[in-house]
């Protein structure tokens, strides 16, 4: 087992423009949405519950380290307790995620399964399905599949610290670690339902002979590598990886991200202009988004009742459209059958 | 390839007539060599061939990649099974008894199910393994399982009856793009009662559609499974008194065959229903109310049912006898319902 620090020592090497603009731009995405979707709970526009909603947005640097293809070429990932953060580093909009989480707009499957995340392969997304716990038991397959086909291609979790005291997620954990499949699993510390406060997570990692890094405080240029390097060790033969996302120990949740922007002008080649122009770009497409979800549509009806097998039209049982039988078309009963 | 195959699934090239078991070997084996995306997951099936020796030579021939012996987690490997169908790859799941199925529930009814009705996309995959009762084998290794999926949108079950069958409806189940849940009787297996010749060329038998077993006009016996050779034993009792029983097969137990069923019904007028799972809640209510809805004007006589009484599986041999449905209790059924 390795693990490494939360205090690390940052790096000479550079995260590249590319990977630093992203980052600004997706941490600033996370930190306007987070406020929008608050806003939306409390008009009404949300569910109430969300009122409190909060972004971790070290989860968008964690996503954004994984490989990211168009096609449906590049790792998956599922985000789970902290979606819509990994969502966006995966190329999900402030709208789409609007769109699940107020069940509206276009998408078939957000008015069907609703909740925060949803299934898009060909941008790396995986939805919800399930008791905790099983979406492990799912991408360990899925990384198998890379596996077994030599991709290079990894499969990434976000569960709930919780997930530790559920016999499904060590089923899938310890099947990932017998068929040494690259699937990397962070457990969110702290998340509701945590009995145990998960505090034996290195005990678990060491239990299943996998490797450990733990995530804190750290810069999120190191927290970007400490990523990469848990990926290349979970695609290079080295199996799955667990990442420990402990809590913060400041109060100020976005102090990483506004480090991290001071850090880019700093020394990363950003103006403090590019920086501001990021800023408002990202800004300007979740106020879009927020203004646009009043608008979107509602669910049609007849999507309710989407087929569940793949050759299968979506007929409703008779009772509800029509009798069986014509001798039977007029008969009371039938009326009392149908009247709903 | 092997200069010869392994001798249980060369029946068919060989001319020889195979067994139940011998079919489903056939079918896993020319469906893994036409396909390389199929493989197979479970419990010894690899080195040890699996508990009733359906992949034995299987390891040998494929592979460890695509036969996968997997830890004793049917939740857990199920659900990996789900997460490599997503990335493309058609596995077949063997549940060492089906018992044991019971720990993939969740991970089937919550999860594989609903996934295309949630937007996640088609699951191809296949659980298959061992059921039913008169082994000997007790409450945990006798059970038939298909009611306990029954009530699942999105599941397909297949229960065959004889080697024909059973390798022309497992080809079609690994063929299909939906999940399906696939039974087999281990009193069929080897059944010296049931072997036959099975034809030469790459045959499919399409899921959904019941078979006439054998015509008759003065009661219909609906059965499944190793029932279906009861139901003809009592046939041909029935038929010393000039009674002509016809007797349907329902091959797909879901979807359910009904207008099968239903044609059967208006023609006989009598309908029996004949199962090896429990009374209560088996697919003898559902059928009936089918019926009912259906065929009601044409049945002279009440829709009776003949299954196993509603108790947990015997493991005393004389317990199991009385538990189970005997040829003479589907006889004086029949007798009771044409006199009626």
């Amino acid at each position: 087992m390795t693990t490494e620090s939360a205090a690390s020592s940052r790096r000479s090497v550079p995260l590249g423009r590319k990977v630093t603009e992203d980052l600004l731009y997706i941490g600033y995405q996370a930190l306007a949405l987070e406020a929008g979707v608050r806003t939306l709970a409390r008009s009404g526009e949300l569910d109430p519950t969300l009122a409190g909603f909060r972004i971790d947005v070290r989860s968008t640097v964690i996503a954004r380290a994984m490989r990211q293809l168009p096609g449906g070429r590049g790792d998956l990932c599922f985000p789970g307790p902290l979606s819509p953060g990994p969502s966006l580093a995966f190329g999900a909009t402030p709208l789409e995620f609007l769109r699940h989480a107020a069940r509206r707009g276009t998408s078939a499957a957000a008015t069907r399964s609703g909740g925060l995340t949803w299934t898009e392969y060909g941008r790396g997304l995986f939805g919800w399905g399930g008791a905790g716990g099983v979406m492990t038991q799912v991408l360990a397959g899925a990384a198998l599949a890379f596996r077994q086909r030599g991709e290079d291609r990894a499969a990434l979790v976000f569960e709930k610290c919780s997930a530790v005291e559920s016999g499904g997620w060590h089923e899938g954990i310890n099947l990932a670690g017998t068929l040494v499949a690259p699937l990397i699993v962070v457990l969110v510390a702290g998340s509701m339902g945590c009995g145990t406060r998960a505090t034996g997570v290195d005990k678990v990692a060491r239990s299943y002979g996998i490797g450990l890094t733990e995530v804190g405080d750290e810069p999120h240029d190191d927290l970007f590598r400490k990523i990469r390097l848990a990926r290349a060790g979970a695609v290079d033969g080295g199996g799955p990886m667990l990442i420990h996302l402990k809590a913060r120990s400041g109060e100020d949740r976005w102090a990483g991200h506004n480090d991290f922007a001071a850090w880019a002008v700093r020394e990363g080649g950003f103006s403090r202009g590019d920086r501001s122009a990021i800023a408002r770009a990202a800004v300007a497409g979740v106020d879009h988004a927020v203004d646009r979800i009043g608008k979107e549509p509602g669910p049609d009806p007849d999507d309710a009742l989407a087929p569940v097998f793949t050759e299968c039209d979506s007929e409703r049982p008779w009772t509800r459209r029509e009798p069986p039988h014509p001798h039977m078309a007029a008969g009371a009963a039938v009326e009392v059958a149908n009247a709903r | 390839m092997p200069a010869e195959l392994p001798e249980h699934v060369a029946r068919t090239r060989n001319g020889q007539p195979a067994t139940v078991l011998e079919a489903i070997s056939e079918a896993l084996w020319e469906e893994m060599e036409r396909d390389d995306r199929v493989f197979l997951m479970g419990e010894d099936i690899g080195a040890y061939g699996g508990a009733f020796k359906v992949t034995r030579g299987f390891l040998e021939h494929f592979g460890p990649s695509r036969v996968v012996d997997t830890p004793i987690a049917e939740g857990g490997f199920t659900g990996a099974a789900a997460g490599a169908a997503h990335m493309g790859l058609r596995p077949v799941v063997e549940m060492q008894f089906m018992d044991f199925i019971s720990p993939a529930y969740d991970v089937l009814t919550n999860y594989i199910a609903t996934s295309l009705y949630r937007g996640s996309g088609p699951l191809p995959l296949v659980v298959r393994g061992p059921v039913g009762g008169g082994n000997r084998g007790g409450p945990f290794h006798s059970q038939n399982v298909e009611m306990a999926f029954f009530h699942t949108p999105g599941l397909k079950i297949v229960y065959p009856s004889n080697p024909r069958d059973a390798k022309g409806l497992l080809k079609s189940a690994m063929r299909d793009d939906n999940p399906v849940i696939f039974e087999e009787h281990k009193g069929l297996y080897r059944a010296p009662f049931c072997r036959e010749v099975l034809p030469p060329d790459d045959y499919v038998i399409p899921l959904g559609r019941a078979r006439t077993a054998l015509e008759g006009e003065n009661i219909t016996i609906v059965t499944y499974g190793l029932m279906v050779h009861r139901s003809l034993e009592a046939a041909a009792e029935l038929a010393r008194d000039g009674i002509r029983a016809e007797v349907i097969d329902l091959r797909t137990l879901l979807p359910l065959d009904e207008d099968a069923i239903a044609a059967s019904v208006t023609k006989t007028g009598k309908l029996l229903i004949v199962h090896e799972d429990t009374r209560t809640g088996g697919i003898a209510g559902e059928i009936a109310i089918r019926m009912n809805e259906r065929a009601f004007e044409w049945l002279d006589g009440p829709i009776l049912r003949v299954t196993a009484i509603d108790s947990p599986v015997p493991f005393s041999g004389e317990l199991e006898d009385y538990f189970l449905p005997s040829t003479q209790d589907v006889v004086t059924a029949a007798r009771y319902l044409v006199e009626y």
